[in-house]
């Protein structure tokens, strides 16, 4: 832990990436094909659902699945366990993702 | 007393007597204040007059000394050492331990200022340039460590978070009318 710090700030300055700006490698560097990532939910239904910004991720229909099962469960909050589930699963995948992307 | 005066309030406003009215607004007034006996004497000038307002006090002739006389009204009340009732002694048998004060014992003027839950004149434990260099000292070390941490921050060694529909173009409040440029993700 942290060794990317030292990394960044005292060994390899000029190597290490910055993790603000997106990769400078071409996405499709020693690959055949890439699989594009799919969005399930539409702009309007994310709009109807009054997601925040920053929700409005490639999880997005999962949170709206949990949003609309809490609703309808409501005050049964031990209900939904799938629903977040299915969502936090979604995030965690996303994060390694954003892992293995760098 | 209160009972009577609440009375003499009634009869007047019931019957709407204008002078009656005024009447006990002066005498509500005088009432307010403390009475002649309980305040102080005029300023004591000679020796004579020292001697009898230290004993009306309740102090020794050599302990008794005057406010000085500069027109704040404090006439011969004795001026009692600043010093809080919380460095008194603890452990002596005061006529009235909480205050720590012995009956018959003059009151300093501002003797509500320095009961023991409000002024304290006790010296502090630590001096005051220990206290400084204590102080400024956590405080120069807290802003050098906010400084480094703004310098180089801590993070996690991940890409950016990819957002869909062009990274949000309309949501983050880009305009609708220029097409944005076209990002594309790709899972791993």
């Amino acid at each position: 832990m942290g060794a990317h710090l030292a990394r960044s700030y005292i060994t390899q300055p000029d190597t290490e990436p910055d993790p603000r700006k997106p990769s400078s490698f071409d996405p499709q560097l020693g690959f055949d094909e890439r699989k594009e990532r799919e969005m399930v939910a539409t702009q309007q239904q994310m709009n109807d659902a009054q997601l925040p910004v920053l929700q409005r991720d490639y999880c997005a229909h999962h949170l709206m699945k949990l949003m609309k099962c809490k609703r309808d469960n409501w005050p049964n909050f031990l209900s939904c366990k799938h629903e977040r589930h299915d969502w936090d699963y979604c995030q965690h995948q996303d994060y390694v993702m954003r892992i293995e992307r760098i | 007393m209160a009972s009577l005066g609440v009375c003499r309030w009634a009869r007047a406003l019931s019957k709407g007597n204008q002078q009656r009215i005024t009447a006990l607004m002066s005498g509500a007034r005088a009432a307010s204040g403390i009475s002649k006996d309980t305040l102080p004497g005029p300023y004591p000038k000679t020796p004579e007059e020292k001697a009898a307002a230290a004993k009306k006090y309740n102090m020794t002739v050599e302990d008794y000394e005057p406010y000085p006389d500069e027109g704040m009204g404090f006439g011969d009340y004795p001026k009692l050492p600043a010093r809080s009732q919380h460095e008194r002694d603890p452990w002596y048998q005061w006529d009235h331990p909480d205050l720590r004060r012995n009956w018959g014992e003059p009151l300093h003027w501002d003797f509500d200022m320095f009961i023991r839950n409000r002024v304290d004149t006790s010296p502090s434990a630590v001096d005051w340039p220990t206290m400084c260099k204590h102080l400024f000292g956590f405080l120069g070390v807290m802003f050098f460590l906010f400084y480094l941490g703004e310098k180089y921050p801590a993070y996690q060694p991940v890409a950016p978070k990819q957002y869909p529909y062009s990274n949000l173009h309309l949501e983050r409040g880009g305009d609708p009318n220029t097409e944005p440029e076209e990002v594309k993700h790709y899972e791993i």
